[in-house]
């Protein structure tokens, strides 16, 4: 509360949280250009496949699903860090959310923008993506609503839309004091993004009463998404897929991998940004207990998903488990065990062990991980059919590589802009508080 | 015309509403300004809001809207089936829940704006600039009786009393 004790910290936390907003440091320019370079590149390719058409991609019978929708999956599940960790953070009032939580936030809106390319780069002819809208037509002609792809659609709209708004809300207050500070065409966009916000106890109120309903309607949201993504697959009676646990097997999947993107996130923005004060061991050692228990909840169903099909021992579906845990892709398989159980138990379960470095560690493994896993569930069971005479392998070309490769930059670019125009911790939720010994 | 006085501390500024509230204000010409969201005793000042049963008839509203879509639009176009059914309810029961969210989530924003007064520039009054970490009272009130306000200002522990201009 804003008493006189506390006037002078929080001109200190306001001064430490707008420095990085000016200038630009050679090393921050230097990012960005290379970032920009990876990002062209990747539309170079992109452009390249419009040319050529999506033969230029490794994707062909029977394996028609490639990096792409393994990167829409991986990116939708990453998007799940803010929502559903600032939502359900906020509804518990959990107070040291609240350093986190636009950091995190950021992320679910920026992984949902590149995760929502995928299925348009992915369709090849990407000009007439809007054929997936229900739109008035000549050839009175309407999606079929029937299909989980159009549940897709529906749902990444709706938590894109959301997740913006989520994102812009609380940062209404802290551009209004930007507002009034700043000069140029910051002022002008600060002013307008304020809204005219004047800090009035109505204001306060109305903003207070919507991030409660928005955390409410997001978690609802985020949870419902990941599992249409995840019936995409189990929709269709495919070996390995159609599982009535694939929709909480792709949310646990989703917050895990969240989880460890916000804790690289929040490593480099520590580190780069100078903002040790706010981004405390507290705050990553939290994260780093909730990344363990969400390790081994992964664990937990990845056996209770594979070994059924195991104890099952239907010849189809021990064809596409066979070829996971010890044929063609167990390198693949174990790799993600490894990264996705056996660091984060180790680095993060072991207390002595457990440090922002070793979370950090553990939160890269972790991606890379979860990345696998999304390969896994995709390109076996394509590869390895119903019909034997159809198995083929895939190979993906350089086009989806680049692809892949410029999202990755295209997180970092979109982020590094973020967090030059706003501040990345919010101002005005920012409580000076005493550390809690952890 | 408005009144508006800085205060150091919440406390100041409940004492200043109660004393107002007793001499016959009314909290809807009482408007405080502040750095950060301040929460007062529902006795004190108490805003009530249909934020919550708005949000409720926005996501009903735009699930029925999108369940008739839906069915209007299968029927639109003359799709040779047999005999079987060409609306699915619970085949299409995703985007139901989907579009009734993001009912749900438009109308919380529009309420928003509307219930903080940021769609109604023009009428919401002047805003009270406050030093960072002070909190402002913004008072309502006919000039006869700015004495009083002034009075009661003063005796809460406000500072810097002073008339506000036009409407921002």
């Amino acid at each position: 509360m804003a008493t006189a004790s506390t006037v002078i910290r929080y001109e200190q936390v306001r001064r430490d949280l707008w420095r990085p907003l000016s200038g630009a440091s050679s090393r921050y320019l230097v990012t960005l250009l290379v970032l920009s370079a990876v990002v062209v590149w990747g539309l170079c390719a992109w452009g390249y496949q419009l040319h050529k058409g999506i033969g230029v991609a490794g994707i062909r019978r029977p394996v028609f699903w490639g990096f792409y929708l393994v990167n829409f999956v991986f990116w939708i599940g990453i998007s799940h860090a803010g929502t559903l960790i600032s939502a359900i953070l906020r509804l518990t009032d959990a107070d040291w959310r609240k350093p986190v939580t636009r950091a995190a936030e950021a992320i679910t809106v920026f992984a949902l923008m590149i995760g929502g390319l995928f299925p348009i780069i992915h369709l090849g002819r990407a000009w007439l993506f809007f054929w997936l809208f229900p739109y008035p037509n000549s050839r009175l002609l309407w999606p079929n609503y029937r299909s989980p792809l159009f549940w897709d659609v529906t749902a990444i709209s709706t938590y894109l839309m959301g997740s913006t708004i989520y994102l812009f809300l609380p940062l209404i207050p802290d551009v209004a004091q930007l507002a009034e500070h700043a000069t140029g065409w910051r002022r002008r966009l600060y002013s307008a993004l304020s809204l005219g916000w004047t800090g009035s106890d109505q204001q306060w109120h109305a903003l207070e009463r919507a991030m409660k309903l928005m955390a409410g309607i997001i978690l609802a949201v985020a949870v419902s998404v990941h599992t249409v993504v995840s019936w995409d697959f189990s929709m269709s009676v495919a070996p390995m897929w159609h599982s009535s646990i694939f929709g909480p097997y792709f949310v646990v999947g989703a917050i895990f991998s969240g989880i460890a993107a916000l804790l690289i996130v929040m490593a480099i923005i520590r580190r780069v940004m100078h903002l040790e004060q706010y981004l405390t061991p507290h705050h990553f050692n939290n994260l780093a207990k909730l990344l363990l228990l969400m390790s081994l909840l992964w664990l937990y169903f990845t056996i209770a998903e594979n070994l059924t099909a195991w104890y099952g021992n239907e010849p189809k579906e021990m064809n596409v488990f066979g070829s996971r845990v010890r044929g063609h892709f167990a390198p693949y398989f174990w790799l993600m065990v490894f990264c996705n159980f056996v660091v984060p138990f180790v680095l993060l379960g072991i207390r002595r062990l457990r440090s922002i470095r070793t979370a950090t560690i553990a939160s890269v493994t972790v991606i890379i991980g979860m990345w696998l896993e999304r390969f896994l569930i995709i390109i076996p069971t394509l590869s390895f059919g119903r019909l034997p005479a159809a198995w083929g392998r895939y190979a993906p070309t350089w086009v989806e590589i680049s692809i892949t490769a410029a999202t990755f930059a295209a997180m970092g670019l979109l982020y590094l802009l973020f967090s030059k125009l706003f501040p990345i911790v919010s101002i005005w939720e920012f409580e000076p508080h005493e550390e809690p010994e952890d | 015309m408005f009144l508006a006085a800085d205060f150091v501390d919440q406390e100041g500024v409940a004492r200043a509403i109660l004393n107002l509230r007793a001499e016959g204000v009314s909290t809807t010409d009482l408007a405080v300004f502040s750095d950060e969201p301040i929460e007062f005793p529902r006795r004190v000042l108490h805003r009530p809001s249909r934020m919550s049963l708005a949000v409720v008839i926005g996501a009903v509203t735009s699930c029925l809207l999108v369940i008739g879509f839906v069915y209007f639009t299968q029927y639109n176009y003359p799709v040779v089936t047999g005999g079987m059914p060409i609306f699915s309810f619970w085949a299409t029961g995703v985007v139901f829940y989907e579009l009734t969210m993001l009912g749900a989530i438009v109308t919380t924003f529009f309420w928003f704006l509307g219930e903080s007064g940021l769609l109604r520039r023009g009428s919401r009054g002047p805003a009270a600039v406050i030093e960072s970490g002070a909190i402002a009272l913004r008072v309502k009130c006919e000039p006869n009786r700015a004495d009083i306000v002034r009075d009661l200002f003063e005796r809460a522990g406000a500072k810097n009393v002073r008339t506000l201009g036009a409407a921002v």
